[in-house]
């Protein structure tokens, strides 16, 4: 592709703060969502869940359910075990991976509690629900699996029996072996510091606003599939595969999603119920969750065992970097479930250098929902491991928690710079960003007043936590995918259009589900292009009309989907280069393209606008010999790196020793992104990130009984943070553009999340290293800080 | 989960082995519940547990899997399941009599396990509740052993002689002091003997057990407590029924 | 979820809402503000055949006063509750209380008689009755009676009304001279209490002449901290006195263990928030 070589434009519309084109539809949910989709003849579903863990399926019969009113139809896992096919896991990461069959419905075994074992079709969704009471299911309950380390232990009772282990796969990365670092085992031999830890990430629930709802429609010759989802493309590929639809019969369609997280990056159980309701019944279905099944039954994230060690010379140089995970795949395999530790693995290095390092994960079966994608998905858990055990370094060299992080980091000037991982970071400045957010916190003053405290004992204590992160997004290059064994590709796609009438269709293949993409994308074309930021229209999610593209998450948007439609908007400007020179009669050497004007270089005078030009491509009456009538561009993008973003978040925190009760003073987020397209949509999505990550370290837990009932099924006992609970979030950026493309960005959808969960644990943990504490569960409910400054004495 | 109970009463093995096959000194102990049907080792019946506006109807069966005279020893397996899908419970009863010269010792141990929406909640005082309602049980239980005499005949329905404790708010009174598991509520009703009826083939319909108003628990959210108990008593009471019917 | 299917009455009277709940037997189920109702109803815990909405009847609304009492109307909203100023001048604790509750959506349906009559001991207003000791007036079949706040609360989520009884308002005795303060402490800003507690004290000079104190969330029902009181009067109205008698708080409270905390937990937090409770009331 050719590059514009005359001077760009000052960007007007990058960089500035649009208030976003999509939002007023969105907040007043005056739109289509997937639950506003009402076709003629449409039936509504509602679907039986399993009670058990784990049980045999004895007897079921949904006889008494078809004399219901209103109900049309009723089938089981029986009716369509030989039709339904298994659902994917498009990640399966070793050659030797445990896979068991996961169909949609449950035939003769269930696995975890809400997993689906019938349903039933009726003329309202309130009759389909009544009729579910009258479904006759017997079972035989057997052993429930729970516990991460006894699935593992010798004896132990079996998810799938007939796999014979609970074990899904082993997983190892070594530097020495991989030949990008050395060895661990001497590094550790004879290190004067060996600090050895255990942490749990905590199994939460991504509690997307807007509960998942599929529509089928089987009519005539094409299958459509309405669906909250994240992933389109994806899902109308899996969907052809798994049902044999060929794939150009297949139409998917994700209107307006209210947030996915993650959480509906899947290919679900219920989508293809609908779908095989929709073919068996000639009619078309939907399924709309409700908020208790949503929480039971959407795939939950994180529940991960951590064991970190680490090697350092007495002066706090990091000598060796070891690290061994359990983690929860639950009773299947989703889309991605085994991989999504995997990808943490890359970043436990962080932002240091690391001479040698070594991750090994074990995935294991229990009889819980599956875990798979959850904002951040590894990375989040990546950081969290490492900077609580830095502080842990800190505290033990008796070193300011920010100097041992100074004394391990890439330099400014080192980048690009290929870590331990063999990952070439691109570029950052650690340095920058760190001295920032001191100055924003106020870091010093804070310091002394934490001693005063100490020193008073005073009630009130104070924390401070650091989190100085990096993280890899933008997936991703397709080459890396393939050879961890990842199912797709990571390039991006789009289109752009130029009507005759001067305005702009965008087609992307990004599916955005909140994060304004519609307006970021506007943007960079009324840059590119030089039109007005209303001119654009952009589409995306219908793959009738977004044909091709990989979906939206892992913070892969802007960073592969806007470079691809930077790219398409470069070839349109090409496209329009020979057309101008023909029209101002000049040679296309001589133009210069400034906002949206071609000129001849040096002149004054009238030039021709990109609008003329697509006007008289339209008529075509007058153009070059052999020059195609159009403007309009494709491009298709595959990243030849990760992005990496980085960052360095600063929590203060104040702890009511009486009652445990944690409250943040004030939090501090300096983050470097690159090049930034939207401030607003940037804080956003910084704010809406650390929101969650403040709710990994304070609030949220999931939590499963001895018998596998989830007992935090509704938002009573759930805690989610809301913005009452949270304090006001003071950021700012540096700016170290992403080398290798001219827009310069990098991600920023998950790196909130990433970076402020060990900020606030750091804090709370600081608070309370007088008494004795160096650790403290997620989540830090007040009763757990509670519990830690009683008990901490005695360790 | 496993909950115990234990009680002892003052009479003596073989003569509390007897009076615990009498059922109607015994099913009045457990209210809430019908029996619907026996067959041999096997029995249907419902139990409703009501608490607060919170109303669960469990239809299940359960059947005799160990009786063992020579050991006093019983056990029974129980599963119920609530009748708008709100979820299951399952129970697993052993009771065992051990002679103390003239005092029988009862331990009964219980094994339950409920799931569905009772069992989405941050409750975990189910053994509490289940505790103190199982209590109640042996309670009113060891009241009746601690009788003795010769049968009493006649009909055999829990629920009805309950009902009448639990109806309406308004009892409250007694109800209200009863703090952890007193009988006092339940046994005036039983002072005076039932008039002899043939069998015990007819269940009335039992009222609602508004079990906190008879037991008094403390949990915050006891709902999924009730559920399992409620399967705890279909248990226990089919065991006392089943032993009447195999005389 | 959808709840399952019911009967639908609308009384425009008392007597009308009485004689329909009575005509239902034990299976109907009054509507208030349904901020409690509608959630068990939707989940399927609760599937009454009859729901008698309160909604159509006026005289159950608001605030207004007779003699030495404040009379508050059952189907008296939150909101108007926390922005009456009868409330404000002669039962400020109920303001604060109030104010405390869910949030503001919740407290614009939700309603003073349906929040005390639902008797959840987790929730903020049936510890302020007690403690105010509030007189609850009941219509029923039988006719009219009145219940005193320490009889109202029977067990968790059991109150004194009968299946066929409508609550038709609280009367608080008026009081001056008294300071209060609600002392709340939870997980999220629109949780339940884990522990709350409702302080009221009279001071006489320099120290405490009388106190109130009740306690949510410490039982199955509202708690009336006998002990702590006690122990408060005629003591020193500073922290050392205050503490020592807010050691007294568990005294006639059984905590419960659940997901949010333990009994013993609690336990301690009840210590900590009566003492923090009553030197706010204090001032």
């Amino acid at each position: 592709m050719t590059i514009t070589e005359e001077p760009a434009a000052p960007a007007r519309e990058v960089g500035a703060a649009r208030t976003r084109k999509e939002d007023a539809r969105l907040i007043t949910g005056r739109t289509t969502w997937t639950d506003n989709v009402t076709l003629p003849g449409m039936l509504h579903l509602a679907i039986l869940r399993s009670p058990f863990a784990h049980a045999r399926i004895t007897s079921i019969d949904v006889g008494p359910a078809l004399s219901e009113p209103g109900v049309i139809a009723a089938f089981t896992g029986r009716d369509v075990a030989d039709v339904q096919g298994a659902l994917p896991c498009a990640w399966v990461v070793t050659e030797d991976t445990v896979h068991p069959d996961h169909g949609a419905l449950a035939v003769d075994t269930v696995r975890h509690v809400g997993e689906p074992v019938a349903v039933v079709a009726a003329r309202s969704r309130a009759e389909a629900l009544d009729a579910l009471a009258a479904i006759e299911v017997d079972y035989e309950p057997l052993p429930v699996v729970l516990d991460m380390e006894a699935a593992l232990a010798e004896g132990a009772d079996l998810v799938h029996p007939d796999k014979g282990t609970n074990k899904s796969y082993t997983w190892v990365f070594d530097s020495g072996e991989a030949g990008t670092g050395e060895s661990t085992g001497p590094a550790f031999e004879g290190a004067e510091v060996v600090l050895k830890r255990r942490y749990v990430q905590q199994r939460l629930i991504p509690a997307f606003m807007e509960p998942r709802s599929v529509v089928v429609d089987p009519t005539g010759d094409q299958y459509t599939i309405w669906s909250a989802t994240q992933i389109p493309h994806i899902l109308k590929l899996m969907m052809s595969l798994i049902t044999g639809t060929p794939e150009h019969k297949m139409r998917v369609v994700a209107p307006d999603v209210g947030g996915g997280f993650g959480g509906k990056l899947q290919v679900t159980p219920e989508e293809m119920i609908a779908f095989l309701a929709a073919k068996r019944l000639g009619k078309p279905v939907k399924y709309t969750e409700s908020r208790s099944d949503s929480l039971l039954s959407a795939h939950h994230g994180r529940d991960v065992i951590q064991d970190i060690e680490i090697a350092a010379t007495r002066e706090g140089k990091l000598l060796g970097l070891k690290v061994s995970l359990i983690a929860n795949m639950g009773a299947y395999l989703g889309l991605v479930t085994p991989g999504v530790p995997i990808l943490g693995a890359f970043m436990y290095n962080a932002i240091y250098k690391v001479p040698a390092y070594r991750f090994e994960c074990v995935g294991v079966f229990t009889n819980t929902m599956y875990t798979d994608a959850y904002r951040g998905a590894g990375r989040p858990e990546a950081t969290y491991a490492i900077e609580r055990i830095m502080d842990e370094l800190a505290v033990e060299l008796n070193l300011d928690p920010i100097e041992v992080r100074r004394r391990n980091w890439i330099q400014h000037d080192e980048f690009p710079f290929t870590t331990v991982c063999g990952l070439e970071y691109d570029s950052g400045n650690y340095e920058a960003a760190t001295a920032k957010a001191l100055e924003m916190l106020g870091y010093d003053e804070l310091r002394r007043e934490q001693e005063r405290r100490r020193q008073e004992n005073d009630p009130v204590q104070i924390g401070i936590g650091t989190s100085t992160y990096t993280e890899m997004c933008g997936l991703a290059p397709s080459r890396v995918l393939g050879s961890l064994r990842y199912g797709a590709g990571g390039w991006e796609s789009a289109s752009v259009r130029m009507l005759p009438t001067g305005k702009v269709e965008v087609v992307t293949g990004s599916s955005a589900h909140g994060q304004g993409h519609e307006t970021a994308w506007s943007q960079i074309v009324a840059d590119s292009l030089g039109v007005p930021f209303d001119d654009v229209e952009v589409l995306h999610g219908d793959t009738r009309t977004s044909h091709k593209g990989m979906d939206t998450y892992g913070s892969r948007s802007l960073a592969v989907g806007g470079i691809a439609l930077f790219n398409a908007c470069n070839k349109v400007v090409d496209k329009a280069k020979p057309i101008a020179a023909h029209m101002l009669e000049c040679d296309p050497a001589d133009l210069e393209f400034s906002g949206g004007q071609f000129k001849v270089r040096g002149t004054p005078g009238e030039g021709k606008s990109i609008q003329e030009i697509a006007l008289a491509v339209f008529a075509a009456h007058d153009l070059p010999d052999g020059i195609e009538p159009t403007l309009d561009a494709d491009a298709t993008y595959d990243p030849v790196n990760f992005s990496f973003p980085h960052g360095t978040h600063l929590c203060a925190v104040e702890v009511d020793t009486q009652t445990g009760r944690v409250s943040i003073r004030k939090y501090v987020a300096v983050d470097d992104i690159g090049r930034v397209v939207n401030p607003l949509i940037v804080e956003g999505q910084v704010h809406g990130g650390i929101a969650q990550g403040v709710a990994q370290a304070l609030y949220e837990e999931a939590i499963y009984d001895a018998d596998g009932n989830l007992v935090t099924g509704t938002f009573v006992d759930y805690t989610l943070p809301s913005a009452a609970d949270l304090p006001d979030f003071d950021t700012d950026r540096t700016e170290t553009p992403a080398p290798g493309h001219p827009l310069g960005t990098k991600g920023v959808g998950e790196a909130g999340t990433i970076a402020s969960t060990p900020a606030v644990v750091n804090a709370v943990v600081d608070a309370l290293r007088p008494f004795g504490v160096n650790d403290v569960p997620m989540p830090c409910t007040p009763e757990r800080v509670w519990r830690a400054i009683q008990e901490g004495g005695a360790k | 989960m496993k909950l115990e109970q234990n009680f002892t009463v003052p009479v003596p093995v073989e003569q509390a082995w007897e009076v615990l096959l009498d059922l109607h000194r015994v099913a009045p102990c457990m209210p809430g519940a019908t029996l619907t049907s026996v067959e041999g080792d096997e029995f249907t019946g419902n139990v409703k547990v009501k608490l607060g506006p919170i109303m669960l109807t469990y239809n299940g069966k359960g059947r005799f899997v160990e009786r063992d005279e020579a050991a006093r020893r019983v056990v029974i397996e129980a599963s119920g399941r609530d009748t708008r899908s709100a979820g299951t419970a399952a129970a697993t009863v052993t009771a065992q009599l051990v002679g103390e010269g003239d005092q029988t010792r009862v331990d009964v141990l219980t094994d339950l396990s409920i799931t569905g929406k009772p069992a989405q909640f941050g409750r975990s005082m189910i053994s509490d509740v289940s505790t103190k309602l199982l209590g109640q049980f042996a309670d009113c239980l060891a009241g009746r052993l601690a009788e003795g005499g010769p049968p009493a005949g006649g009909a055999v329905v829990g629920g009805a002689t309950a009902g009448a404790d639990t109806a309406g708010a308004a009892d409250s009174g007694a109800a209200a002091e009863s703090g952890a598991g007193t009988a006092g509520a339940a046994v005036p009703a039983m002072s005076a003997p039932a008039a002899p009826t043939a069998t015990v083939e007819a269940p009335a319909e039992a009222e609602a057990v508004d079990l906190f108003k008879v037991v008094g628990s403390t949990a915050a959210a006891r709902r999924a407590a009730v559920v399992g108990l409620g399967a705890a008593l279909l248990a226990v009471l089919a065991w006392v029924v089943v032993r009447v019917f195999r005389r | 979820m959808i709840p399952a299917s019911f009967d639908y009455s609308r009384p425009s009277s008392v007597d009308e809402a009485v004689a329909a709940l009575a005509a239902a037997g034990e299976d109907a189920k009054v509507l208030a503000g349904g901020q409690s109702l509608l959630p068990l109803l939707r989940l399927r815990l609760a599937a009454p055949s009859v729901v008698v909405d309160l909604g159509g009847i006026a005289e159950l609304r608001g605030v207004r006063e007779d003699g030495d009492d404040l009379v508050i109307g059952s189907m008296t909203t939150h909101a108007t509750v926390l922005g009456d100023p009868l409330v404000a001048q002669h039962a400020p604790l109920l303001a604060q209380a109030t104010a405390t509750v869910a949030d503001r959506q919740v407290r614009h349906l939700g309603t003073f008689g349906g929040s005390l009559a639902h008797a959840d001991p987790a929730s903020d207003l049936p510890a302020v009755a007690l403690a105010v000791d509030a007189v609850f007036e009941i219509a029923g079949p039988g006719g009219r009676r009145s219940v005193p706040a320490a009889e109202f609360f029977v067990d968790y989520l059991t109150s004194a009304l009968a299946a066929d009884e409508v609550l038709t308002a609280v009367r608080v005795p008026k009081r001056s001279g008294w300071t209060s303060h609600y002392e709340k402490f939870n997980r999220t800003a629109q949780a339940w209490a884990v522990v709350g507690v409702a302080a009221m004290v009279r001071r006489s000079n320099g120290s405490i002449a009388e106190a109130r104190v009740a306690l949510t969330n410490m039982g199955p029902r509202p708690v009336r901290a006998s002990a702590v009181e006690s122990a408060l009067a005629g003591a020193g109205a500073e922290q050392g006195a205050v503490a020592a008698a807010a050691a007294h708080a568990l005294e006639g409270a059984e905590p419960s263990s659940d997901l949010n905390a333990s009994a013993e937990y609690r336990g301690h937090l009840a210590k900590v928030l009566t003492e923090r409770a009553v030197l706010a009331a204090l001032g």
